[in-house]
């Protein structure tokens, strides 16, 4: 009780500090009442949508209303929330936005309530939790779901070039020339006279099918787009992570690395940056246009959802260093600081976190949750799906995973390394342009 | 402008006096009398104006000179922001995008804009056409860039279906570095040249038909007459739309935020697109507000040129 | 616009000039009415059309002039009239938009900001035009400045002021900053009361009236028309407000059309965005304006010239 209290207490100060002279209603301390919840994967929607009916018959006291708000949109409403008093009281954050939230003391705390009512981090898949730490060490999230990244690609296309499973499940790649990557890439490209990318008389300004879909430049990390190559080469985005101050973006392992990612484009195997604009990668794909799109796990279900087009799954390729790297990104619910009702929000989280809802959301296949049990179930939901993942789980399983990079002034940097990274994407630049970009970031951390 | 017949007549309308040389006795008592009952007829709209344009500028100023998240106070770090906007590359470009973007649109928008005047003045008077001319200008400016963005779009817009009918290579309209701006401006352009076109028509109605009858008398021909008495005459309207619309093209935002984001790279990055990046994106709003005060010096700069330049206070018809 | 001397009349009783080069003009100069008439309204017609077309089947019927696959989903979707699945398996997002709630804020916004504006401005301009007091001239050039303000420089401190009086996500927080005065309606209508005739205020004055009464009861019947026509054209632009509700009307029981609109445009799934629906919505919210328009049109349509003319 006491430390509820505390916690109770600490939000309501914030509250109050924060809305300047609006007369904030003293935050409550039971468990009830209506609280606000907001997400942006429409896909998602119906599975936590059961889970709040399931919430609310187990705590009929308390209602919870969702709200789904598209990427684009989700996190200007947010901020445009903290500063209007108008922010929901949980909400699905994200490792890029939450240091700032955290140091601008818009999240509640989670420790207490963790000790409290006994939740152990140890049930949840391994580096998860830690990566919902602050850097004054306290918790501001409870692991909610964890992706990886993989290569989608188009069966019928795959057989038609005669690359097998097999093949495609065990490619590799280095800078210098691509590997096995790259030639899988080049044959599957045809350009419109059914000439293929490896052949002669190709027609780099014809192409009716890339080998591989572009969805952007993938600004400072990548997730999607070249980080699993950047970092088997050795090469990781900042000193340390998290909270890293010194970003290595002039490093030449990264380089070389972007400068044979946007060597495809110059050889026609990649669509060229421009028309990615207003376009959509994964109905490209849909619409027969790239055999091979990089991307994440949370739209297996969208790739599956194409009439005419059978995907199937690979890992990512073994690198330099003879192993495979996914990039690992967890979600995580947060409580908001000015929230009204904090315990009920906190108990919101705690069920979001557990295996009551975790569960629910296995079964929709759509996501894998955070909780090792719930993922296996979900593996197993999207096996009698007919769905093979075992290409995004194999990272779980070896270790071959590295994080997402957790730093301050994200959205400063990313200002910075996004027209960079366009840039030599698009072949205006070169890639060692990057040591310039890299250097202003760096000056934002002096 | 309408003053009648007489040549002669007191320019009364012109300056911005009522009328002269009524009953000049009674003129002085009321002068005072008119204070009172002016500052119970201003007294709303001066509410308006000192709440929520004066002391927002004022505050705007303030802010300009601080370092100011939001979520925090504001700390006063002196002119730093404006030290660092004329280092900052990002500023260059976008006052140089945003130029190149008011040029290619005033440019086409006034020059389309005349052309359409005169063709309704001349050919097709109909409320009909006026009517349809205008359809774009009442729709949002959002509508309106979704609308484009689709018919551009590089895969299904209908636009780049009939490119690729004619056989040359699709455009990226919004994903080409080249194109973003003139496409973006080739947008407004669409929606305001009927409004504008409407303004110019206006203003050709008011030169009186008598100057058009002497000009034939002469034996001058239509384009001798357009440009050595129409234009002349239609100054002080164009002048008002060049001025106008120049402030307005200079704070084009809607369409650039719902198509290109600033995009690709820093090609469609236009001032205020900046601003709202700084202040809403990165949670800057001390620089944020700094480029609005220099975006705001500019704006006054440029109509107070304009305004002088082209003499649009006089009228050729006194 | 009287024509003078009669004597001026005589050339059009003299031999018909001949008419074939008149022609080709007249032939080319219609023609390009044309074109500028079928480019305005063409994209609207490709708004129908994508409006009533399924989104499976846009990527494959790119060019089809007519609906590809027709289909009234998209309206329903956008009306909030399909449940969460079907919207998803027809390309959309599962979130409903609450369309009349927010047709209905839209036009409290629009007529509550449109009334304020024009009766506030309408005193203002009488005050600039038909009184005379000591800075007169320099308070009304510090209005007109007011134009040049970007609307992005006060946005923010507004913001923040309307945040410390309490009125975020109200009706008045939104309409507040509207309600009293543009420069452009004074402007407007100050043009205008100074090209009205004073005998019929004279002769009040002359029996005594006040100012007062001479406002209500002449100056504002005799304006009616420019009135009307401000009203209207004040209406349009606050119905078409996007930015500042954005900032202050971000509660479901506040929130405007265009914002909705904006919502519903980012709330897709992460494919690409929702072409049919986003058709259905911009049509839908366009409407109100649109028929508005075919109402008042020709009053509109005649009168927009008018500021700075005369």
């Amino acid at each position: 009780m006491k430390k509820t209290l505390g916690a109770v207490a600490a939000a309501a100060a914030i509250a109050i500090s924060l809305s300047a002279c609006g007369g904030s209603a003293p935050a409550s301390t039971e468990a009830k009442g209506e609280i606000n919840y907001w997400l942006w994967d429409a896909n998602q929607l119906p599975a936590y949508k059961q889970c709040a009916d399931d919430f609310t018959k187990a705590n009929p006291d308390i209602k919870v209303k969702i709200t789904q708000r598209g990427w684009d949109d989700y996190w200007t409403t947010l901020t445009n929330g903290f500063v209007a008093g108008t922010a929901p009281d949980v909400f699905t954050n994200h490792l890029s936005k939450y240091p700032e939230y955290a140091a601008k003391k818009q999240l509640l705390s989670l420790d207490e309530a963790v000790a409290k009512d006994g939740i152990k981090l140890e049930n949840y898949t391994k580096g998860l939790p830690e990566l919902w730490v602050g850097q004054d060490g306290k918790r501001y999230g409870l692991p909610k779901d964890w992706d990886t990244v993989g290569l989608f690609y188009n069966k019928a296309m795959t057989d038609s070039a005669g690359l097998t499973a097999e093949q495609m499940a065990n490619l590799d790649w280095n800078p210098q020339d691509g590997g096995s990557y790259e030639k899988a890439i080049a044959h599957l490209t045809v350009d419109k006279n059914g000439k293929r990318g490896d052949e002669p008389g190709f027609d780099k300004n014809n192409v009716a099918v890339y080998g591989l879909g572009l969805a952007g430049s993938g600004s400072g990390q990548g997730q999607t787009e070249w980080s699993f190559l950047s970092a088997t080469t050795g090469w990781t985005a900042t000193d340390k992570n998290p909270w890293g101050t010194k970003f290595n973006y002039d490093d030449p392992k990264f380089q070389e690395t972007i400068a044979w990612w946007a060597g495809l484009t110059e050889k026609g195997y990649m669509p060229k940056l421009e028309t990615t604009v207003g376009a959509s990668l994964a109905d490209n794909f849909g619409a027969g246009k790239a055999a091979i799109n990089s991307t994440g796990d949370w739209l297996i279900g969208q790739y599956q959802s194409y009439k005419g087009v059978k995907t199937a799954f690979a890992p990512t390729p073994k690198g330099p260093d003879g192993k495979r790297a996914s990039m690992f990104n967890g979600l995580a619910d947060s409580v908001w600081a000015g929230t009204k009702n904090p315990a009920a929000s906190v108990k919101w989280v705690e069920y979001l976190a557990s295996t009551a809802c975790q569960d629910v959301v296995a079964s929709k296949a759509v996501v894998f949750p955070a909780l090792t049990s719930s993922s296996e179930k979900a593996a197993e939901a999207f096996k009698a799906k007919g769905t093979d993942v075992s290409a995004f789980t194999t990272h779980v399983k070896e270790g071959t995973t590295f994080l997402f990079p957790i730093a301050d002034k994200a959205a400063k940097v990313d200002g910075i390394m996004k027209p960079a990274m366009d840039a030599v994407l698009s072949g205006k630049k070169p890639a060692s342009s990057l040591t310039e970009a890299n250097d202003q970031v760096n000056a934002l951390f002096k | 402008m309408t003053t009648t017949t007489a040549r002669g007549a007191v320019p009364a309308r012109r300056a911005t006096g009522t009328g002269t040389g009524n009953a000049a006795p009674r003129g002085r008592r009321r002068t005072r009398s008119d204070l009172r009952v002016a500052l119970l007829f201003i007294t709303p709209a001066l509410i308006g104006f000192v709440a929520f344009y004066l002391v927002p500028s004022i505050r705007g100023v303030y802010l300009s000179f601080t370092e100011y998240s939001v979520l925090g106070d504001p700390t006063w770090i002196g002119t730093k922001n404006y030290t660092a906007i004329f280092a900052d590359d990002l500023f260059w470009n976008a006052m140089a995008v945003t130029v190149q973007y008011v040029a290619l649109n005033i440019g086409f928008q006034t020059a389309i804009a005349l052309g359409l005047a005169l063709l309704m003045h001349n050919v097709a008077k109909s409320t009909f056409i006026r009517g349809a001319l205008l359809l774009p200008f009442l729709v949002a400016n959002v509508i309106v860039a979704l609308l484009w963005f689709w018919m551009l779009d590089y895969q299904l817009g209908i636009v780049n279906e009939v490119i690729n009918w004619l056989g040359l290579p699709r455009i990226a309209f919004f994903g080409s570095e080249q194109w973003a701006i003139p496409t973006i401006a080739g947008v407004n352009v669409w929606r305001h040249m009927g409004y504008t076109a409407l303004l110019i028509f206006a203003g050709l109605q008011s030169i009186p038909n008598h100057v058009y009858e002497v000009a034939s008398l002469d034996g001058a021909s239509p384009t001798r007459t357009f440009w050595s008495i129409t234009m002349p005459l239609l100054r002080p309207v164009l002048v008002l739309v060049l001025v106008v619309t120049v402030i307005g093209s200079f704070q084009v935002f809607d369409t650039v935020a719902v198509t290109t984001g600033g995009g690709p790279i820093n090609a469609s990055r236009v001032i205020q697109m900046y601003i709202y990046q700084k202040a809403f994106g990165e949670s800057d709003f001390g620089y944020a507000s700094a480029l609005s005060v220099i975006l705001f010096v500019i704006l006054a700069l440029v109509a107070f040129v304009q305004m002088k330049f082209l003499k649009g206070n006089e009228s050729d018809l006194d | 616009m009287t024509t003078s001397a009669p004597s001026r009349t005589k050339p059009a009783t003299t031999v018909p000039t001949p008419r074939k080069p008149v022609n080709w003009r007249r032939v080319g100069a219609w023609t390009l009415v044309a074109v500028a008439v079928a480019v305005t309204i063409a994209p609207f017609l490709w708004m129908l059309r994508t409006a009533l077309s399924s989104n499976a089947s846009l990527a494959s019927n790119a060019s089809n002039l007519l609906p590809a696959d027709f289909s009234l989903g998209a309206f329903k979707r956008v009306l909030g009239l399909q449940s969460p699945e079907e919207a998803i398996a027809e390309g959309g997002s599962g979130a409903a938009i609450n369309f009349w709630l927010y047709l209905r804020n839209s036009v409290i916004f629009a007529t509550v900001t449109t009334a304020g504006q024009v009766f506030f401005s309408a005193m203002a301009a009488y005050a600039f035009s038909r009184l005379r007091w000591p800075g007169r001239n320099v308070v009304f050039g510090l209005f007109l400045a007011t134009m040049m303000v970007p609307p992005i420089f006060t946005a923010l401190p507004n913001f923040l002021m309307i945040k410390n009086l309490g009125l975020l996500n109200t009706f008045a927080g939104l309409a507040l900053p509207f309600l009293f005065m543009t420069p452009f309606a004074i402007f407007f209508l100050r043009q205008f009361f100074l090209s009205m005739s004073r005998e019929v205020e004279e002769a009040a004055m002359l029996d005594g009236a006040k100012h007062v009464r001479i406002f209500f009861q002449i100056v504002l019947p005799n304006a009616a028309a420019p009135l009307a026509t401000l009203a209207l054209l004040t209406f349009i632009g606050q119905w078409n407000e996007y930015f500042w509700p954005l900032l202050v009307g971000q509660d479901e029981s506040v929130r405007v059309l265009t914002v909705g609109l904006g919502v519903f445009k980012s709330q897709s799934p992460q494919g690409a965005p929702d072409w049919s629906g986003l058709m259905a919505a911009t049509l839908i919210a366009a409407l109100p304006v649109l028929l508005l328009f075919i109402a008042f049109g020709k009053r509109v349509v005649n009168s927009i010239g008018f500021s700075g003319i005369k």
